[in-house]
């Protein structure tokens, strides 16, 4: 069973003389432990096709089944516990809540599932443990760095052990030592079984992931495996 | 791969949502909404601060009212069922208690004899048991001790003041007293009548009035019983209880119409306006919300947990905003109470309140706060999550809005004030009354959006800056037509009270205002005495001669010029003292302007009204305006008008006076603003004698001028009376004034800003196009002008056809007498003040932002 099947999506924006086709039949399966980049120039439908992944967003044809469920038949509730359990989303512009700490805001998606405080509280600080940035956990968004600002957006998209990844641009508000910084952490759990789906318009960053998919006019019109970067010749030269 | 093909069902599958999940979520989410809360208090300083009015406002209210009715039946009645009041000289009176105690159980006796003072109120010579059980309330002691022996007595506050007594001092009762007259006592303690402190009274030894002989025919003997009877058990009981007692029972409490319950309905309309700015507050910052609401919706919260932060945020603000108000009211209530306990003449419990209406109030306060959070809360949680997360502000629908549910509730409102019956009317029709009001409050709420519709239509041709803030207003209608109806809420209420006022004051016959001048004073003459009455000379030419005496004493001691002497026609066709001995105006329903004075040459010369300025035909002279206009009137020294059938005999009745407008006269009304003339004094065969004299000192009157006044009244047995309390037109005019305009103005400061942040992205590309500070300073002024001045014109117009609807009066009658000037005030003045202000501080130059920071 695939963690995400996208199949024949369609997505419309607008109507008459304002209508635009963000999406045209695109078809996407990305398997448990896959990462998958896309790619594409600006207005290709890479952000909306992010969205329609996430359930943040229906299409306007077509289908999405994430772990074999067809999120089209699920209600807003549904679609909420798939959010807060399945599915997690880094943002380009990490989006963190203001008002909570790093290790509350990797926590919200845990409590706003019923965990307990406590329960959700000691899963965040593993989580952020994990990616170096427990000394953090008590400080607000506005007193961390930028790469210490997506890594704990990433703590809070995988808290919880979840299936399915999206990034959208992770890396686009960093510099380039932390963008791989970020490439390398979503590889890492991608290696444990969780899905990815990353888009991104830095190829040397796409070359993390297993699959390139290539986005245009909302199309898909290449799909190729990532070409090899330094660390896939070393593994294989070991 | 296989492919199965779906059917889409639109339908969506709904799960019952985990209520532990919920309860879990809402937990999280109220941390978060508390920590945004003290984090961005600021942002809630407006939500706070209205509840905070609303319920310290509501509270304050709730204990004044209350605590100015007090309990009406214990001033009368102490805590007994039954009162039975008998003359002083009733026979065999320790045996009349004795039958009434043992047929109706403990009796608390109080005896009274009259002495005269300086004061129109009078004194007493009292006794009574200060442990009787009825009358237990009726007494209390300030300082030093209730009097024990013969030659003591305990004297009220305002005796001590009068006659300078201290505890020590020696008291001789004054004469004219009853057989006590002269005796004297030493005072032993200063007392009061908690229930009534106007209740000037000297408190003899028990039993010093009880023997036979001790009160005279003035005298009373009030027995309080326990038990309850009414005037047919009174007279049932004849051999208990004396033919020519008169009984009486307490008045039942009416706890349904309480002044409490009273001031919670009238606050709901105070709560509805609050409602209205909160709402504009909450939308305002459910749009700053919107980014992080919809980080929330993308991590898993549902609409409902969405929804949820913001009412949390409104009950956060509702209760700080209610702690503040309640502490701030009952600051205000303890520092204001004992001024009440002098106003109200009774001693208040400042924690003797009805706490449920005060825990209600408070309920409501908060209530509102939240219930303001509702609808932003509904609508920023229904945003699409993406939309949200990118920060874009969804363009508001424009529905097309229809004119009908407001002119419904005008209308409905306008009826209700018409059956509420106007003047006459009733305390039952204050609940009409109330609900006429908030009708058309309600109906202002609903048209404000309408026009603001309606408004950009108007704005093409207007410059650039103009037309933007006119467009934003009609594109922001929600905020922009709360604010609209907030300022013609404040409008409408100031409009209100002032017409009303007008109306009132301008009554031709029932004439209402202050009854004199500051530095006006007048002695009046002894009642007539009915051993001594003589037709057509109330008073004996002796007791006339010496308060005439006393008059200029008074009147040199205030370097006064020589008194007016107030004469008033007197019939000698009257055999008896009765009703209308005097020459009265009255119409003919039988209203009366009461005894008016004679227009006699002194009077005249004394307000500077030469003879040649009096009309020869003029029956009656008058300062007020709308009395000779007024038809259906009549001179009459007697009842005749009134009878059936009516009549108006030749030389007692003088149908449809000429009444000539004289506005040299004073204003007041106790003083002679209408007076007879000769002429008609000479038709109603009448003459005039002299009831007062009226003294004009040179500048208001001082505590101990007034004092000493009274005292030299005190010494010949007469009273005096001076400037009441009583508000004239103008300063109620312009109080309504100030307090609209201020209303209006602190609506005007919390809501522009509101409606203009919205349009903070406008103001930046503005600025970033080569706009200037002009341009940002017309944007401010043009909002604040349009809604000023709709605002302000909705309220005064709805108020207008409110007071005419209410008062059952024509145009004429209700609005000739209107200060238009303060009308005027509240619709131009009050949005020109506010658009100088905008200009003001509407030139800053925004914080140049290429993309929302992170908060």
């Amino acid at each position: 069973m695939n963690a995400l099947e996208l199949r024949s999506i369609s997505k419309v924006y607008g109507r008459g003389a304002a209508e635009v086709q963000a999406l045209r039949d695109v078809s996407l399966t990305v398997a448990a432990g896959e990462m998958v980049a896309v790619m594409g120039p600006s207005g290709s439908g890479k952000s909306s096709l992010l969205t329609i992944a996430g359930t943040l967003e229906e299409p306007t044809s077509g289908a999405v089944l994430i772990d074999g469920k067809d999120t089209l038949r699920m209600s807003g509730g549904a679609k909420s516990r798939l959010r807060r359990r399945t599915i997690g989303y880094v943002f380009q512009d990490f989006n963190l809540l203001p008002g909570l700490t790093a290790a509350e805001n990797v926590s919200m998606p845990l409590e706003l599932d019923g965990t307990s405080m406590h329960k959700a509280h000691l899963a965040a600080i593993k989580a952020l443990e994990e990616l170096g940035l427990s000394s953090q956990a008590r400080r607000f968004p506005d007193q961390l760095s930028g790469g210490e600002r997506q890594r704990v957006a990433i703590a809070r998209a995988v808290v919880g052990e979840r299936t399915l990844l999206l990034a959208d641009e992770p890396s686009g508000a960093l510099d380039s030592v932390n963008g791989e910084a970020v490439m390398q952490l979503i590889h890492s759990y991608c290696k444990r079984g969780t899905a990815a789906v990353v888009v991104t318009h830095d190829l040397q960053l796409a070359s993390w992931a297993d699959r390139i998919v290539f986005l245009r006019d909302g199309r898909v019109v290449d799909q190729t495996a990532a070409p090899a970067g330094p660390e896939t010749l070393l593994e294989q030269s070991s | 791969m296989s492919m199965t093909i779906y059917e889409r069902d639109d339908r969506p599958i709904r799960e019952p949502e985990d209520p532990r999940r919920v309860a879990m979520a809402r937990r999280s989410l109220s941390r978060w909404a508390m920590r945004l809360a003290l984090r961005e208090w600021r942002q809630r300083v407006l939500i706070v601060l209205l509840v905070a009015v609303a319920s310290g406002t509501t509270l304050l209210g709730i204990a004044v009212a209350s605590a100015t009715g007090g309990k009406p039946n214990a001033a009368n009645f102490g805590t007994a069922q039954t009162l039975v009041q008998l003359p002083g000289t009733s026979r065999n009176l320790s045996g009349v208690i004795a039958r009434m105690e043992k047929a109706y159980g403990t009796a608390s006796v109080v005896y009274d004899e009259p002495i005269t003072t300086g004061q129109a109120g009078g004194a007493d010579l009292r006794t009574q048991d200060p442990s009787a059980p009825y009358t237990r309330v009726l007494l209390a002691l300030d300082s030093g001790h209730y009097p024990t022996g013969t030659e003591q007595v305990a004297v009220t506050a305002g005796l001590a003041q009068l006659y300078s007594l201290r505890i020590g001092s020696t008291w001789h009762v004054p004469a004219g007293t009853g057989p006590q007259a002269g005796r004297a006592f030493t005072v032993t303690g200063i007392v009061e009548d908690p229930s009534n402190l106007l209740d000037e009274f000297a408190l003899l030894a028990p039993g010093q009035l009880t023997i036979p002989g001790q009160l005279t025919s003035s005298g009373q003997v009030r027995i309080f019983i326990g038990e309850s009877l009414d005037s047919a058990a009174a007279a049932a009981a004849g051999d208990v209880i004396p033919k020519d007692a008169v009984v009486s029972a307490p008045i039942p409490a009416n706890t349904l119409l309480s002044a409490a319950t009273i001031v919670l309905i009238v606050s709901v309309i105070g709560l509805v306006f609050i409602g209205l700015v909160a709402t504009a507050a909450f939308t305002v910052m459910a749009q700053r919300r919107q980014r992080a609401l919809g980080m929330l919706a993308s991590l898993g919260a549902t609409e409902a947990d969405v929804r949820f932060v913001l009412i949390a945020d409104g009950l956060i603000g509702g209760v700080t905003g209610a702690i503040i108000g309640a502490a701030a009211a009952l600051g205000g209530w303890l520092w204001y109470y004992p001024h009440l306990e002098t106003a109200t003449a009774h001693r208040i419990d400042p924690f003797d309140l009805p706490w449920a209406a005060v825990v209600i109030g408070l309920l409501l306060a908060v209530a509102t706060s939240v219930v303001a959070a509702v609808w932003p809360g509904r609508t920023v949680s229904k945003v699409p999550v993406v939309a949200a997360i990118s920060g874009r502000v969804e363009p508001p629908q424009l529905v097309s809005r229809s004119l009908r549910p407001g002119l419904i509730f005008l209308v409905a409102g306008l009826f209700v004030l018409f059956a509420s019956g106007g003047w006459g009317g009733g305390r039952s029709a204050g609940y009409l009354v109330i609900a006429g009001l908030l009708s058309c409050e309600i109906a202002c709420a609903l048209l404000a959006p309408f026009i603001v519709d309606k408004l950009a239509r108007l704005a093409w041709r207007a410059p650039l800056a103009s037309r933007l803030a006119m467009r934003d207003l009609a594109r922001y209608r929600s905020r922009s037509g709360a604010a609209l109806a907030a300022v013609s809420f404040a409008v409408f209420i100031a409009t209100v009270a002032i017409v009303l006022a007008s109306v009132r004051y301008h009554d031709a016959l029932d004439y209402n205002g202050p009854n004199m001048a500051s530095n006006q004073l007048i002695l009046y003459d002894t009642d007539p005495n009915a051993n001594q009455y003589q037709p057509g000379q109330p008073v004996p030419a002796a007791k006339l001669a010496a308060t005439r005496k006393q008059a200029n004493v008074i009147a040199a001691q205030l370097h006064a010029p020589a008194p007016v002497e107030l004469e008033v026609p007197v019939s000698v066709n009257v055999p008896s003292p009765g009703q209308n001995q005097f020459g009265t105006l009255i119409n003919l329903h039988g209203q009366g302007s009461g005894s008016i004075y004679a227009a006699t040459p002194a009077l005249l010369k004394a307000f500077g009204i030469s003879h040649s300025e009096v009309n020869p035909a003029a029956d009656v002279l008058t300062m007020r305006g709308l009395l000779p206009a007024t038809s259906g009137l009549a001179l009459v020294n007697g009842d005749f008008l009134v009878k059936s059938p009516p009549g108006c005999p030749a030389g007692m009745c003088v149908l449809n006076p000429v009444i000539q407008e004289m506005t040299k006269l004073p204003v007041g009304t106790s003083v002679p603003n209408t007076v007879i003339t000769e002429n008609a004094i000479k038709a109603l065969h009448e003459k005039v004698s002299p009831v007062g004299w009226l003294i004009q000192a040179p500048s208001a009157l001082t505590p101990v001028q007034i004092n000493a006044a009274r005292q030299a009244a005190l010494a010949i047995g007469t009273t005096i009376e001076t400037k009441t309390g009583q508000l004239s037109l103008g300063e109620i005019s312009n109080g309504a004034t100030i307090g609209g305009l201020l209303l209006a103005l602190g609506v005007l400061a919390m809501t522009v800003g509101l409606i203009r942040s919205e349009t903070g992205g406008d103001l930046r590309t503005l600025t970033a196009s080569g706009a200037g500070s002009l341009t940002r300073r017309m944007l401010a002024g043009v909002t604040t002008v349009v809604i000023a001045f709709l605002g302000a014109a909705l309220g005064a117009v709805a108020a207008c056809l409110a007071v005419l609807a209410w008062s059952h009066a024509d145009i004429t009658t209700t609005f000739s007498n209107v200060p238009w000037s303060d009308i005027g005030l509240l619709v131009i003045g009050m949005p020109l003040i506010g658009a100088v202000a905008a200009w003001l501080v509407g030139g800053r130059q925004p914080p140049a932002v290429s993309r929302q920071p992170l908060e």
